[in-house]
């Protein structure tokens, strides 16, 4: 024990232990450390960008245009991953393109997540007239072109983010409702939870401390696969002038407006698009490693191992 | 079963009818048709000229009760872009994209399992390993490159098969593989961790120790029990497509299906036809829906539903 | 059966099924943008309606290829009666493709029906000056206005004459039928529409035999096609490509994008800063750089060289950021916000000739304010009468090749995109377009632009070329004004 660790008592102690045990357990788990990096790496960039980013993202060089990587032929060292077809850096776009498509893909999937997972518990828990109601709703959104919900809220709030992002939310709960609520219904007849019931637990209670800890694993894969979904969407309503203004840009956009030049500059499309792939694979793993050790049945089968490992090795 | 059955059918009517609805109000709030029919140059007369003809400029009360009466036969006026009957255009088109969904994701969900159940076996193993980050690029790249490249491989480069468009079945090999990879790279994903969900639990462990072969307790039980979330999002995948988001493989592969057809009735204002594209949308997402729900009861009976 | 002989047999039926060269060289095959929705010459401004019937249809007047007005169904060109009708007299021995005779009845009832209100036509605002037709014998038509309308001969160049009979049939809007040098076969819904060549046709006969359309919106797929060798002749090709296709083919085109200023209010309302605006811009570099050269630069006129009225003494602002920096800090305007209202996806390279010209205005040191709309909250601002923004890009196409169309709406004061309130630019405009002296209506323009390029009311950008890939085998010029006509290709 550290001289640190010996200062601290009670609860400040228990909180250290803990983070060293979950400091532990990441760095035996070499896919998950790959995670944490690519995550801890992705937010840096995005926070300080302006730092990073080798040109200004809007610096136009027309006589400059479509050039390629530093590695191809006609590739120079100013433009390490060429340029765009105004001639604008593209590694400096997509420095500073992370911090859009980041805000917006987390921003939608914690609003359209947490709406449409509340609307999902109660749909499926308190069923009857709840449930009818919820549902007829969420069919009713889903058969309303999203693009025509957008083109309204805009005309109305006008393109901005924070409008992006309310858009993009109320065009993509219904899925986490659709989801949470039929798991709910399975999970509903389990004799753990009638039990919470009989025993008195109000609903809410059973609702949240029962009920929630079960879906949290689809719940997280479908977060995800969302985030990748509506960091591309985003490119589609950018696009058409209902999202991020220029100069600013998002990788989506970037996808977006690189798809004319697809068979001319392939690195336009390539490099957001990886980006955007790379994101998407650290988000998935951190959140896999999570989902595992959080479960203290996992934790235990990940100790046996290590230790049936270590005495497995030759000394 | 039947009182349900009837139950559901009327509040789809409800879901349908308050989804024309919306759409006829909130179309004639925002945005001028008539300003994008027209080229840029006619003036302002003309402009109130043919919205006049039009009928546009009768109080809404008129307009509305026109179109619920309308409505009722199923004619919901001729299409403003168009110049013929909307309905006739949303028939004409549909049968074009039930095909693209139904062979794409179809084809999705039939690989999507056994590639699943396969990676979820083993988590962490090279075989899930694979799957998982083959999966996640899956679903990152944007479906319109997805589709440029296959027509630029197979059709530009090894002349195996045409670029665009409809007619013959090698027409429909791109657009359904297209259509297919985003959905089972989700579906993947998906199946994979339900899956292993599944296999973790108890009764699992304990079906093995009593000796049950691991293609039973896999491929039946697990599944089974693992079937509610992957129906969801199969059912999700079917029912986006459906409802217009099958428009970038359609545009890309010049495919013509109601996505396309949706997407430019929005650009172009065209409230008839959206109209109609949107009450169809609404019954096809209705009986999809209930559909849904009947194969939830038959797959988990545990499952006590409105 | 001989082996021999059935090997011969089999070749041949293979042959048959992959190299009907014969028949295959005799159709050209075009990709189009999108699908027309109506085959109906009159109803709608569509571009892909355009392709098609300008083959099956025809007009009274003609254009040759490098633009010049002539006769076409009517034997002459059109002439004043008096100084409100026009009088036409049309080619004998016409018939349309069912054998009906071309006369002045179609032709009085052609007009009568595209200008109809209660027809609705789209196109109806490129006749509004025309008031009735009538027939005063089998060949002759008089055609009356509401006014001295000096471009009749431009106006009936998009006028296609019908057959009353068939236009009283539904037929109209799917199967065509005209006295062009291509009769209607099929039209499979979203899938293609094919032409054969008119055998009976009373010009010089097509050399092609057979068109098929095919529709493909997604541009990288139209090119695909055109690479794998499914497309003769695609449109709207990026200038970036034009290495890339077998064969590419260009002509200075109609369009002409610019940017409207507001002369009225706001920070372009004093001239030193609309004349720095013009030039902080590097015209050439936006059509050498980002057009590859496909784009001439505009020269301070919203007009091409071939439109009548273009005044061939005014140039181009010329690139002087210097320049601009110093007016702009006369104005006391340096490093203040300018709004620039735009649209993207609607014309080639619309959003990027907006964010290049944004970046440009901002290295003089203005703060650009760029809002990028979807298209039909665009128009709500173009159309806007009560405010109007700082500077508006647009993109004009004139077909009528004449000043009056583009600077009625842009130049004069209350056209639909103008911001201006300049009474004499007005005047001059609004005395041109009822002038019937040619010399005189010509002078009258070459003055009102000279006004616009002193008041510098627009930043003129550029005048673009169209640009179409072909495929090594097709032999064809484009056309100025931007119509596709089979009759003028043939095969290598």
């Amino acid at each position: 024990m550290s001289a640190v660790a010996e200062s601290l008592r009670g609860r400040p102690y228990e909180l250290f232990a803990s983070v060293r045990g979950w400091g532990r357990e990441i760095r035996h788990d070499k896919t998950a450390l790959v995670g944490l990096t690519l995550v801890v790496l992705l937010v840096l960039t995005a926070a300080f960008a302006s730092l990073i980013a080798p040109h200004d993202p809007a610096a136009q060089n027309l006589r400059a245009r479509l050039l390629p990587p530093v590695w191809l032929d006609k590739g120079t060292w100013t433009y390490l991953l060429g340029t765009d077809h105004l001639g604008r850096d593209v590694l400096s776009r997509l420095i500073h393109g992370s911090r859009v498509s980041l805000a917006v893909g987390a921003g939608v999937v914690l609003l359209a997540g947490g709406f449409g997972t509340v609307m999902g518990l109660l749909a499926g828990y308190f069923g009857g007239r709840t449930d009818a109601f919820i549902m007829r709703w969420v069919d009713t959104q889903v058969a309303f072109p999203g693009l025509l919900l957008a083109l309204i809220i805009l005309a109305v709030v006008g393109p901005s983010m924070g409008s992006l992002i309310a858009v993009l939310a109320i065009n993509g709960w219904m899925v986490y409702a659709r989801m949470v609520r039929g798991s709910v219904l399975s999970v509903r007849q389990l004799p753990y939870v009638e039990a919470a019931e009989m025993v008195g637990c109000r609903s809410l209670r059973v609702v949240f401390r029962h009920v929630l800890p079960n879906l949290v694993s689809p719940l997280l894969t479908l977060a995800i696969l969302e985030f990748a979904r509506i960091v591309l969407a985003e490119a589609a309503l950018s696009f058409l002038g209902l999202g991020v203004q220029p100069p600013a840009t998002s990788w989506g956009l970037d996808v977006a407006n690189g798809k004319e030049y697809m068979f001319r500059a392939w690195w336009l499309v390539t490099f957001p698009g990886a980006a955007i792939a790379m994101s998407v694979l650290g988000i998935n793993l951190l959140a896999s490693w999570l989902r595992i050790a959080s479960d203290p049945q996992e934790r235990e089968k990940s100790f046996a191992r290590r230790a049936v490992h270590q005495r497995r090795r030759p000394t | 079963m039947g009182r349900h059955l009837l139950s559901r059918l009327w509040h789809g009517l409800i879901v349908i009818f308050g989804v024309t609805v919306i759409v006829f109000v909130v179309t004639r709030m925002v945005g001028d048709p008539v300003a994008m029919m027209l080229p840029l140059e006619a003036t302002a007369e003309q402009r109130s000229a043919f919205e006049h003809e039009l009928g546009f400029d009768r109080p809404i009360a008129v307009q509305f009760g026109e179109f619920v009466a309308g409505a009722a036969r199923l004619d919901f006026g001729d299409s403003l872009w168009q110049r013929r009957p909307a309905m006739e255009i949303v028939l004409e088109k549909l049968p074009a994209t039930l095909l693209l969904t139904f062979l794409g994701i179809g084809l999705a969900i039939v690989l999507a399992i056994p590639i699943g159940i396969v990676a979820a076996l083993r988590p962490g193993g090279g075989a899930d390993q694979f799957t998982v980050s083959f999966s996640l690029a899956g679903l990152s790249i944007p479906q319109f490159w997805l589709g440029l490249i296959l027509i630029y491989l197979f059709a530009v480069r090894l002349h195996w098969l045409p670029t665009s468009g409809t007619g013959t079945p090698a027409h429909v090999v791109l657009p359904m593989i297209t259509m297919a990879l985003p959905a089972l790279a989700r579906l993947v994903m998906t199946v994979r961790s339900a899956m292993i969900d599944e296999l973790n639990q108890q009764y699992a462990r304990t079906a093995r120790a009593k000796g049950l072969s691991r293609f039973r307790v896999v491929g039946v039980h697990a599944l089974r029990n693992a079937l509610v979330p992957i129906l969801t999002l199969a059912g999700w995948e079917v029912i986006r497509a459906l409802a217009g988001y099958s428009v970038v493989v359609e545009t890309v592969f010049a495919w013509p299906g109601l996505g396309l057809a949706t997407m430019q009735a929005i650009e172009r204002h065209d409230l008839i036809l959206l109209q109609s594209v949107v009450f169809t949308v609404a019954a096809l997402v209705v009986v999809t829906n209930i559909a849904l729900d009947a194969i939830y009861q038959r797959v988990d009976p545990r499952m006590k539903l409105t | 059966m001989t082996v021999r002989s059935l090997v011969r047999i089999v070749l041949a039926v293979l042959c048959a099924a992959f190299c009907n060269t014969a028949a295959f060289a005799q159709q050209v095959t075009i990709a189009l943008g999108s699908e027309p929705t109506t085959l109906d010459p009159q109803v709608r401004e569509d571009g892909s309606e355009r392709a098609v019937n300008d083959n099956v249809y025809e007009t009274l007047t003609a254009r040759a290829p490098d633009g010049t007005l002539v006769p076409g169904l009517a034997a002459a060109m059109p002439a004043l009666v008096d100084p409100i009708t026009w009088e036409v007299k049309l080619r004998p021995g016409v018939r349309f493709h069912d054998g009906a005779p071309l006369d002045a009845a179609a032709v009085a009832y052609s007009i009568a029906r595209v200008i109809d209100p209660k027809f609705k036509s789209e196109q109806a605002s490129f006749f509004s000056t025309i008031t009735g037709a009538s027939k005063v014998d089998d060949l002759t038509v008089r055609i009356r206005t509401n006014g001295p309308d000096p471009i009749m001969a431009a106006r009936l160049y998009w006028l296609k004459i019908v057959s009353p009979a068939h236009a009283a049939t539904r037929q109209i809007a799917t199967a065509p039928m005209g006295t062009g040098p291509y009769r209607f076969v099929s039209w499979n819904r979203g899938r293609d529409i094919t032409l054969e060549a008119n055998k009976d046709y009373w010009g010089e006969k097509p050399r092609v035999q057979k068109v098929n359309y095919r529709f493909v919106s997604e541009p990288g797929t139209r090119l695909a096609g055109l690479m794998a060798g499914e497309f003769d002749l695609i449109t709207n090709l990026l200038p970036e490509f034009v290495e890339r296709v077998p064969k590419a083919a260009h002509v200075q085109g109609l369009e002409h994008p610019i940017v409207i200023l507001n002369a009225d209010a706001g920070i372009t309302k004093d001239v030193r800063v609309r004349k720095a605006l013009n030039l902080a811009v590097d015209k050439k570099a936006l059509a050498e750089g980002l057009f590859e050269g496909r784009a001439i630069v505009s020269p301070g006129q919203l007009l091409g060289s071939a439109h009548f009225g273009f005044n061939e003494k005014l140039s181009a602002w010329p690139y002087d950021p210097k320049q601009a920096k110093k007016l702009l800090e006369e104005a006391g305007a340096a490093g203040k916000k300018i709004q620039l209202v735009g649209t993207s996806g609607r014309w080639l390279k619309d959003r990027e000739v907006i964010e290049a010209v944004a970046a440009y205005w901002q290295d003089v040191g203005l703060k650009v304010d760029v809002k990028i709309y979807e298209f039909s909250e665009y128009l709500n601002r173009l159309f806007d009468r009560n405010t109007r923004a700082d500077a508006i890009f647009v993109v004009n196409s004139n077909e009528m090749m004449d000043a009056d169309r583009s600077l009625s709406a842009y130049y004069k004061a209350g056209g639909v995109g103008a911001s201006n309130t300049d009474a004499e630019l007005a005047r001059l405009i609004d005395s041109a377009r009822t002038e019937v002296d040619t010399g005189k209506r010509r002078a009258m323009y070459h003055q009102a632009v000279q006004r616009a390029w002193d008041n510098a009311y627009f930043v003129w950008l550029l005048n673009i070329e169209d640009v179409y890939g072909t495929s090594k085998r097709l032999q064809w010029t484009p056309r100025v004004d931007g119509k596709i006509l089979v009759k003028e290709m043939s095969f290598r």
